[in-house]
């Protein structure tokens, strides 16, 4: 039994996929029963230095309505060369490439650990990776030309054939034009009228295929077609001319008066973006990189007038109704993230201002492209500028760790069926067998796309198991699932991951120790956590509290041992020891409390849960707190007021904040500077100890939290203080023997 | 070559740093790290902080163990190193240090020596590269100088430039490549003007070496032909 965590850990490391049971409920009354929803998180692009892609086509099943890849569970018959589909059980025939196989030469997809094999295939032309950078003007000059520069390092950060384009806007829009030779020209539209995807193609000149497309070369196989459009063109040959172009750039003419805020299009920036990206380059990977620093003002889309008397909406503003532009705005941005997504692109919202921008009605953008969303106070501050940077890390190959037009594919044994995904995707509507009635989150298909996508992005899938009560266990008491995930790598190369997962079905009445033993409470928090920021999109906030209370309180009814009138009695099981923990904290996080959060925090924050693999959610669910002190290593200790001690430091994780709080001794002695004097070394390496552990975080994160270093009685231990348990408090501290002075 | 192997080690010990935040612009911005710290693929992690505890299930909260009350004046100083206690906690691996100032004096990257290469780099490159984009190219070299003579580039920019011009005259265009980058990552304000001229000019130069080799392998095996046939002709 206690195997079990390492199982789920073995399973994590090799497929990606975290289960909230890993012994399965045999019957749809039972797993009902169950509370927790049979679900798996799935991070389809998980990193694995360790699994080298294979360079052939994956081998499907022929029967036209199943099409699963061949994978360790089907049964082989190697004399025969036939292999039976371990999904619709159809015989089919190896293909003549696998005539050598025998049980002592096995092709890599039928070996058991590669449950998780990548297939790199040729599919057609391989086309660069696109930037359209947008960025307002409407900036201070120290911001705008913060920003600047860091486009203009991004320039030498992108590979040198990937194609680059640029659209500034303020009270108008400009696109420029992008040539070595002369003068450089741009496309100014007003920024109050919106226009079709049409009449922006007809206005840039599109639409007559009037782009400069050489022939591609015949000879080698690695050399990139020169297809490109005077908007977007290659690094290699506009770097230079970007460069100065960037350099140029001003802040908005037009003069803004007192009281007032700038004029900024933002609406129909993105609307003429996508259009040109639709007109351009449909169906490839291409990002559009919206760089803000304010409130859309002007147009569609705007989120709030230009009188600065009148304030952005809060949530008592949207509570009361009284939020004027908010249905409108987000429509504007639905529909525009909606075709984005149907082009295959993906849409980043970089938002810079002190005040809100209106990240409420564009989340769609980003939540539904897979792009991503950051936040900061300034482009002139390091929290910008390094996740900025950050966006083009690559990995251990050298490669960037972005990816692009994702297509995830989900197959199930007849026994499942799929009720939906919460995650950065839209659906594609394929309807299938393998399709439930019940919906949840981005439902009714068994296929979703996900445009903009890298190695920590994380789905969470929610299953339904239809089998009848009291009918028998399927032969073999094992269900499966595949995932399919087709994507464009950023080398260009086509690539298909495919993971395949089985699990023991048990009968609940029976063997019920089994299946609790095979709990993943982590797993289980971050999906029913999922589960309750999606309601909260469209519930009321108190109704999902509620709800979240209700499951709890039936999960402990159903797995508790308690006596009856004895709550002393109550105990949980080992592997449900945590969960009642991560529901307390879940629901005061900012997730699902919008108290103290603006609009557009709460859907920052949000945006970010929805996407981040477990353990990230988790810490972002309950921070992890770590304990520093003479008396030993580190070591982790409750999320409780009863963890903070004059003698000790604290590390506080909450993902988007790093805090380092010094207990009140410890406070002292640093104000005494005995860390300066050599006989006291030890307490120099103490007070290093967080430090060096915070850096190490900062360093890998992304976005990069903001960091926090303070002590008992500092003005920033607010952040520590909201998130402890409040276990004591000056009201009880008494009923545990402490002398209050 | 006023820059010798170890100088340069120690310049890429000292671009391993981390400045603080911003904080003027962004409360609690976090600190800034050099692009060497950010592309390190990093030795052996810390252990991860990824633990929890789970609270008692008899549901009564901890009693602290430490007795120190708040409010109380400081109890004295903390345990002093000699005193058997715990290990101290294991010092930060090197690349965490924040550079102290060298006490060796090294003499600083010259102008010329930087420059001069830089020029007849770009003279390689006239038959081979169209002739705008050399006037762009040396307008930029042009700029460099300006800005270098004019005292308006920091040390470590001018370090790390001599570094690159060493790179490129040994034809290593990849570490050529990765050191504009790094000037571009950590220093944008001083270069921006002019690196993508430089960087122009470490392509050129790397497409112009290849297509030199790709003549000289044609050429040497020609003259091998011909050796050949002439060897087999003498009597």
């Amino acid at each position: 039994m206690a195997t079990y965590l390492e199982f789920i850990q073995q399973n994590e490391e090799r497929d990606g996929v975290r289960f909230s049971w890993n012994v399965w409920p045999s019957s749809r009354l039972e797993a009902t029963r169950m509370v927790v929803p049979l679900a798996c998180l799935l991070t389809p692009l998980k990193e694995r230095p360790d699994l080298p892609p294979v360079q052939y086509e994956p081998v499907l099943c022929s029967r036209p309505t199943c099409k699963a890849v061949l994978n360790p569970l089907c049964q082989v018959d190697y004399r025969a060369k036939l292999w039976a589909c371990n999904f619709c059980f159809q015989r089919n025939q190896f293909p003549p490439a696998y005539t050598g196989i025998s049980e002592v030469n096995q092709p890599a997809e039928l070996m058991p650990q590669f449950s998780t094999i990548e297939y790199v295939v040729q599919r057609g032309p391989q086309t660069p990776l696109i930037f359209l950078y947008v960025v307002d003007t409407c900036l201070e000059e120290d911001d705008l030309q913060a920003l600047k520069e860091s486009l203009q390092m991004s320039l030498s950060l992108l590979p040198p054939d990937a194609l680059v384009g640029l659209i500034t806007f303020g009270r108008m829009v400009q696109v420029h034009e992008l040539s070595c030779e002369g003068i450089s020209k741009s496309y100014v539209f007003r920024g109050t009228k919106d226009l079709t995807a049409k009449q922006i193609q007809d206005m840039l000149g599109l639409t007559k295929s009037a782009m400069p497309m050489q022939q591609p070369r015949p000879a080698q196989a690695q050399e990139h077609s020169f297809i490109s459009s005077r908007f977007l063109q290659p690094i290699h040959k506009i770097d230079m001319t970007l460069t100065d172009l960037l350099g140029e750039l001003q802040r908005d003419p037009w003069p803004v008066t007192q009281g007032k805020r700038p004029l900024r299009s933002t609406g129909v920036a993105l609307s003429i973006a996508v259009g040109l990206l639709e007109g351009t380059f449909p169906n490839t990977g291409a990002r559009i990189m919206l760089f803000t620093g304010g409130p859309p003002t002007q147009g569609p889309g705007m989120v709030v007038g230009d009188e600065l008397k009148v304030p952005i909406r809060s949530w008592h503003d949207i509570e009361k109704d009284n939020a004027r532009f908010m249905k409108k705005a987000t429509k504007h941005y639905e529909i525009l993230a909606n075709r984005t997504a149907a082009n295959g692109h993906c849409i980043d919202i970089y938002a810079c201002a002190l005040d809100q921008t209106g990240l409420l009605e564009m989340k769609c953008c980003t939540n539904l492209t897979g792009g991503h969303m950051v936040m900061g106070d300034s482009f002139n501050t390091s929290l910008f500028k390094q996740t900025f940077q950050r966006i083009f890390s690559k990995d251990f190959n050298g490669d960037f760790r972005m990816a692009f037009g994702a297509t995830l594919e989900v197959k199930t044994s007849r026994e499942l069926k799929i009720a939906g995904v919460i995650g950065p995707c839209v659906s594609l509507n394929v309807k299938g067998p393998c399709v439930s009635e019940n919906e949840l989150g981005v439902a009714g298909t068994s296929q979703w796309k996900i445009c903009g996508l890298d190695p920590t992005t994380t789905l969470g899938i929610y299953f339904e198991v239809v089998n009848q009560h009291n009918a028998p266990i399927p032969q073999g008491g094992r269900g499966a699932i595949q995932f399919v995930t087709q994507y464009q790598h950023s080398s260009t190369q086509r690539r298909i991951r495919v993971t395949t997962i089985a699990r023991n079905w048990a009968d609940a009445q029976s063997q019920l120790r089994h299946i609790e033993a095979a709990f993943d409470q982590e797993a289980a928090a971050v999906l029913m956590a999922r589960l309750g920021v999606f309601r909260a999109e469209s519930e009321e906030g108190p109704d999902v509290l509620r709800w979240l209370d209700r499951q709890l309180i039936r999960l402990c009814q159903k797995f508790g041992q308690y006596n009856k009138e004895d709550p002393s009695s109550f105990r949980l099981s080992d592997s449900f020891s945590l969960y009642p923990q991560f529901m307390f904290h879940l629901r005061r996080s900012p997730f699902l409390q919008v108290f103290n959060n603006s609009p557009d925090e709460s859907s920052y924050y949000r945006h970010h849960f929805a996407r981040q693999d477990l353990t990230q959610s988790l810490i972002m669910i309950q921070p992890i707190l770590y304990s520093y002190s003479f008396q030993g290593p580190p070591e982790p200790v409750l999320l409780d007021s009863s963890s903070i001690l004059a003698d000790r430091i604290l590390l506080m994780d909450t993902f988007f904040q790093i805090v380092i709080y010094l207990g009140e001794t410890i406070a002292q002695w640093r104000k005494a500077g005995y860390q300066d004097m050599p006989e006291y070394e030890n307490f120099k390496h103490l007070l290093q100890a967080p430090l060096d552990d915070a850096q190490e975080i900062l360093q890998a994160r992304f976005p990069m939290p903001r960091y926090i270093n303070t002590e008992h009685g500092g003005s920033q231990a607010r952040f520590l203080l909201s998130k402890v348990n409040p276990s004591q408090t000056h009201n009880n501290l008494f009923a545990w023997g402490q002398v209050m002075k | 070559m006023t820059c010798c192997l170890a100088g340069r080690a120690e310049v890429e010990m000292a671009e391993l740093y981390v400045k603080p935040g911003n904080k003027e612009r962004g409360w609690n911005d976090p600190p800034q790290f050099s692009y060497g710290l950010q592309t390190q693929t990093g030795g052996p992690k810390r252990t991860p902080l990824t633990k929890r505890v789970a609270a008692p299930q008899d549901g009564s909260p901890r009693v602290p163990t430490s007795e120190l009350s708040p409010g109380h004046p400081p109890v004295g100083p903390p345990p002093p190193s000699k005193a058997p206690g715990p290990p101290p906690v294991e010092s930060c691996p090197s690349s965490c240090v924040v550079p102290t100032s060298s006490p060796v004096i090294e003499p600083e990257a010259l102008l010329e020596d930087v420059l001069r290469p830089l020029e007849q780099a770009l003279k390689d490159c006239h038959g081979h590269t169209r002739k705008q984009l050399c006037d762009d190219i040396s307008r930029r070299l042009v700029l460099l100088r300006e800005q270098w003579a004019g005292g308006k580039l920091s040390v470590p920019v001018k370090k790390r430039m001599a570094l690159l011009v060493q790179e490129l005259s040994s034809r290593q265009w990849d570490a050529a490549d990765d050191i504009h980058r790094s000037l571009m990552v950590d220093h944008v304000t001083e270069v921006s003007q002019w690196m993508v001229g430089v960087k122009r000019l470490i392509a050129e130069k790397r497409s112009l070496s290849s297509e030199e080799a790709a003549k000289e392998e044609k050429s040497a095996a020609a003259t091998e032909n011909e050796t050949m046939s002439g060897l087999q002709q003498a009597p």
